[in-house]
């Protein structure tokens, strides 16, 4: 537990934007839970920045968002990439990808 | 695109948007009380309200969404509490307003630039010398004097030509003079209009465009060329109606026939703002135009001694106004050396200097410039008095306020949007105060323009609310906003959250240092700041009405009560000399026999009007004393010493005897008789008069001293001569009439109309007036001043007492219960009373300490605005000091007696 990481900035749209990718629709609260799970209990998403990261995703047109039962019989609000959702999926992936190759250059031993 | 449109979706159906992000955060927070249990969700979840705030601040242009809630908030808080809206938007309404209707004078004077094409490159060329210079023997212009150096901007006319010809940093030079009032005939129909003498290169040196026919160019000034003159737009769509064939146009002026030529453009007035030229006569056909006075004479163009042209030039590019001076100093002081006829004169050259022309002669500035700082600085700080009040209420209020500045900042609310709305809020406030304070402000406008004109007919300043005085205060009303807003809000958002949440009244975190017993902290400084300042308008205010008194009081050496004047120009109305010599006596005798009339004279000037006529005197065989004033003259008719009360010491007054052909005689004043025979008798004495025609003139009496153009100068050496005798130096043309009555003067006025009607029908009377008014107008100034600074005074007071007043009432209900308990201990009400005075005086002295020491720098500017008083006059700093000792008692009684009154009991069950 202690050892959580901060989710690296700039990231958490591209790690969202992943999850709903991977599961199809998903309510925040899995969505949080997925990224947390997947990333081996490293990385912990706080509310405080996955409900506004994902109001501005809907503003972006990034995802859709509506109304269904949960899995425990709850009303929840589901979240699910939209075509553009997907390209910026991609978008961000290459560019993530290009920082990554950059910084491993950097870092790695001559 | 589509963005936008998913945002103004949003937009419309945000209350659902609410609704289900609560439920989002509900369900959110069920899953993971699932999990870990209630207490851990809701740690780790944080604060669900300031998340929402985020999630819906996605959405909206942030910024504006909160103005809009912080304006409808104000309005609601300002709508809660209107006893406080309403005082806080009234003292400021009078302070905005009062800065908006001063600055609208300084604008019209000062900022208004010429309706001409670049004014910025205009210059005006002046002279200043410490004293009066030498080389000017004769003088038609307006001249100067403060502290004993005069400026000018009236020159020879040589020196206009030298300048002319021979500068290299001018691409244009041009000159003007005032012509006063013309007497014009078009088509018939009789004008009065007001003339300006202009050189050939005038409106092309202005880049003034003809709006009909063309304007006088060059070829146009000159001795021999057709007489034509100009005519300014206004004059011609205002009283000539418009008339179309305007070029070409013959007219009158004075007599003379001229043919209109053409109409300047629009606006144009002329270069000096103060009195808007209607006509423009070139220069050389003055003699033509001009009836009054020597200035017909050819010397006129050729004496370099005689300064009456006033100058302009244009400069060329990339020269500026310094390098422009350097030259023009130079090429003067050569020049002027060349002028000097002796040492005396050597020694006391007037040296050139230049100025910006923009805004076109500046007669007007100088005259009002620096009273509009004086008033512009006293309105200045009784808007920081308003400030301060409102800052003060602001922060009493804060106090009050501080439970729900706790709950909105432990509810997440960030400590710069709580200041934000606090400081809309104030916005609000000063705003709404700015805008009450224009309906002040041209309520002050008005008022201040009779005040300043002062029953003037030709005052012709055109304050006006235009945009940019608009601006002004828009800016004055948020920079106030800012100012008084600023501190509460940074006090009120430094709130301790939890004591402020059990709301105790112990717990008050405030920044306050005791000093002399008092608790001091912000609103207490607020309080002595007021205090200094009233101190420092109350001071002045004294200053100006004792200045006021003491110009009132002033011995004039003539009695001014009763007398009746008026004005009579007979040769503007056709009448030749003799006749009009003829015209006026024959009326002197009319008008002495009007019953209720003691006696009736006249004079070529009226006294105390600040109208000057100055000439050289020489005495024969006599070395010249040395000139610190030059010899007055005044062109008096028979019986005027008996009509204005003056006593004859010694010889007889000027009488009947004293006609034209016979010996020139002269009554002259005590000071002239010292200066020019000290030590003995003056009567039976000779003395010359006038510089190119000398008269041979005999003192035949010496008058006691009188007051002869104003009340503030030092009297100068008068000679009292005959009108009849004035000879080739004065034709004599318009004369003032004085009558002595026994009752209310203005009653006679229809008696004297009728009078002169009978006698002269084609010769209107003019001016009509008392001597008591026209002194008055002379003093315009210091009564204006010591009107609006008594107004100011009394307002800072009442501010500062308010704001006293209410800082105390606050202390004592605050300290309701420590009151309580002192008492329930055993104090006496005495010293309850002492305690909450024991902080007035504190704070009251401080103020007065600060006032005081304010007062003792800043009233030094006013040095030339006072007459009798010295700025640090004692006896005013300690009648201002009482007054405002007298004020703090008074407002901080009321708080005291009221802590008096406190019953311990209710205090300490409150509590």
């Amino acid at each position: 537990m202690e050892d959580r990481s901060e989710i690296p900035p700039g990231t958490l749209y591209m790690l969202i934007l992943k999850t709903l990718a991977r599961l199809g629709s998903m309510h925040g609260y899995g969505i949080a839970q997925h990224i947390q799970q997947s990333s081996d209990d490293v990385l912990q998403v706080e509310e405080g920045s996955l409900y506004p990261a994902l109001q501005r995703m809907l503003i972006k047109g990034w995802v859709i968002a509506e109304w269904r039962q949960s899995e425990n019989n709850r009303r929840a609000r589901f979240y699910k990439l939209t075509p553009e959702g997907r390209k910026q999926l991609s978008r961000e992936l290459r560019e993530f990808e290009r920082v990554m190759a950059a910084i491993g250059r950097v870092i790695q031993p001559a | 695109m589509r963005e936008l449109w998913r945002r103004l979706r949003w937009w419309a159906h945000r209350d659902q948007f609410d609704r289900e992000l609560e439920e989002e955060m509900r369900h959110h927070l069920a899953l993971k009380a699932e999990e870990r249990g209630l207490n851990a969700a809701h740690r780790q979840f944080g604060n669900i309200t300031l998340l929402q705030e985020d999630s819906r601040a996605m959405w909206t242009w942030r910024l504006w969404e909160e103005l809009g809630q912080d304006l409808r908030y104000g309005l609601r808080t300002m709508a809660g509490n209107k006893l406080f809206t309403a005082m806080a938007a009234i003292s400021l309404a009078l302070g905005i307003g009062a800065n908006t209707a001063i600055y609208s004078f300084m604008d019209a004077i000062m900022m208004r630039a010429l309706p001409v094409r670049d004014p910025e490159k205009l210059i005006i060329v002046n002279w200043r010398s410490k004293g009066q210079p030498g080389v000017v023997h004769d003088f038609d212009g307006s001249s100067h004097v403060e502290d004993g150096v005069t400026t000018s901007g009236n020159f020879p006319f040589p020196a206009y030509e030298m300048f002319r010809d021979h500068n290299h940093v001018f691409s244009k030079f041009f000159a003007r003079t005032w012509g006063g009032h013309l007497n014009l005939v078009v088509d018939g129909q009789a004008y009065l209009a007001e003339g300006e003498y202009v050189s050939g290169g005038y409106f092309d040196g202005l880049g003034v465009r003809p709006s009909a026919g063309r304007l006088i160019g060059v070829g146009d000034d000159r001795a021999a060329a057709a007489p034509v003159v100009a005519i300014s737009y206004s004059f011609w769509q205002g009283r000539l109606g418009g008339i179309a064939d305007v070029a070409g146009k013959s007219i009158s002026i004075n007599g003379t026939p001229f043919t209109i030529v053409g109409v300047a453009a629009p606006e144009f007035g002329g270069v000096n703002p103060e009195s808007p030229g209607q006509v423009f006569v070139p220069v050389h056909d003055m003699a033509a135009v001009e009836l009054d006075h020597y200035l017909h004479l050819p010397e006129h163009f050729t004496d370099g001694n005689w300064y009456w042209i006033e100058m302009m030039g244009r400069l060329k590019p990339g020269v500026n106004i310094a390098q422009a001076e350097a030259e023009l100093r130079g090429l003067f002081a050569v020049w002027v050396r060349g002028t000097a006829k002796t040492d005396k004169e050597v020694a006391s050259l007037p040296r050139l200097f230049l100025e910006e022309g923009g805004s076109g002669l500046d007669s007007l500035r100088r005259r009002y410039s620096k009273p509009l700082f004086i008033l512009m600085a006293m309105v200045g700080l009784i808007l920081v008095i308003a400030c301060a009040n409102i800052a003060n209420l602001l922060l009493s209020r804060a106090e009050i306020r501080r439970r729900e500045m706790a709950v909105r900042l432990s509810l997440g609310a960030g400590r710069l949007r709580v200041m934000r709305q606090l400081l809309t809020e104030s916005l609000m406030l000063s705003v709404g105060g700015g805008l009450l304070g224009v309906v002040v402000a041209a309520v002050g406008i008005r008022a201040l323009t009779l005040l300043l004109a002062n029953g003037s007919p030709d005052f012709t300043l055109g304050a006006e609310l235009d945009g940019r005085v608009l601006i002004f205060t828009l800016l004055v009303a948020l920079a106030t906003g800012f100012v008084f807003g600023l501190a509460p809000a940074i006090q009120a958002t430094r709130v301790d959250i939890t004591p402020a949440l059990k709301e105790t009244r112990a717990s008050q975190a405030r920044l306050r240092v005791k000093l002399f017993g008092a608790r001091f902290g912000l609103s207490q400084a607020l309080v002595v700041s007021q205090i200094s300042i009233s101190l420092l308008l109350v001071a002045a205010a004294g200053l100006f009405v004792r200045t006021l008194r003491n110009l009132n009081s002033v011995n004039l050496g003539f009695n001014r009560e009763h007398l009746l004047l008026f004005n009579l120009n007979a040769a503007q109305a056709g009448y030749d000399e003799e006749a009009t010599k003829q015209l006026y006596a024959d009326l002197q005798g009319r008008f002495r026999s009007i019953p209720g009339v003691r006696d009736a004279t006249l004079s070529h000037i009226p006294m105390v009007a600040n109208w000057t006529s100055t000439t050289d005197v020489t005495i024969p065989g006599m070395p010249a004393p040395p000139d610190e004033l030059m010899t007055a003259v005044a062109l008096v008719g028979p019986h005027f010493f008996e009509t204005m009360q003056i006593p004859i010491l010694l010889g007889r007054p000027i009488d009947e005897r004293d006609r034209e052909g016979g010996q020139n005689v002269a009554v002259v004043n005590e000071i002239f008789a010292k200066k020019y025979f000290p030590g003995v008798s003056a009567v039976g004495r000779h003395f010359a008069f006038g510089g190119k025609q000398q008269q041979d003139v005999e003192i035949v009496g010496v008058a006691k001293t009188a007051r002869y153009s104003s009340l503030k100068q030092d009297i100068p050496p008068v000679a009292y001569t005959p009108y009849l005798q004035a000879g080739k130096a004065r034709h004599v043309q318009w004369m003032y009439f004085e009558l002595r009555t026994v009752g209310d003067p203005l009653a006679l006025a229809n008696t004297v109309r009728r009078i002169v009607h009978e006698a002269a029908p084609q010769v209107p009377v003019a001016d009509v007036t008392t001597q008591s008014r026209v002194i008055d107008r002379t003093i315009t100034n210091e009564r204006t001043f010591a009107d609006l600074c008594s107004c100011f005074g009394v307002l800072a007071l009442a501010m500062a007492c308010l704001g006293l007043y209410g800082t105390m009432a606050y202390a004592v209900s605050r300290r309701t219960g420590e009151i309580g308990i002192r008492m329930a201990l055993g104090a006496e009400r005495r010293r309850v009373v002492w305690m909450v005075m024991r902080d007035v005086l504190v704070m009251g002295s401080m103020g007065l300490a600060i006032g005081l020491a304010a007062a003792w720098e800043a009233t030094a500017f006013l040095k030339s605005f006072l007459f009798g008083v010295k700025p640090n006059d004692p006896l005013t700093m300690a009648g201002a000091v009482a007054i405002l000792v007298a004020c703090a008692v008074l407002a901080g009684y009321g708080p005291a007696a009221r802590a008096a009154r406190i019953d311990p009991m209710k205090a300490l069950r409150h509590e």
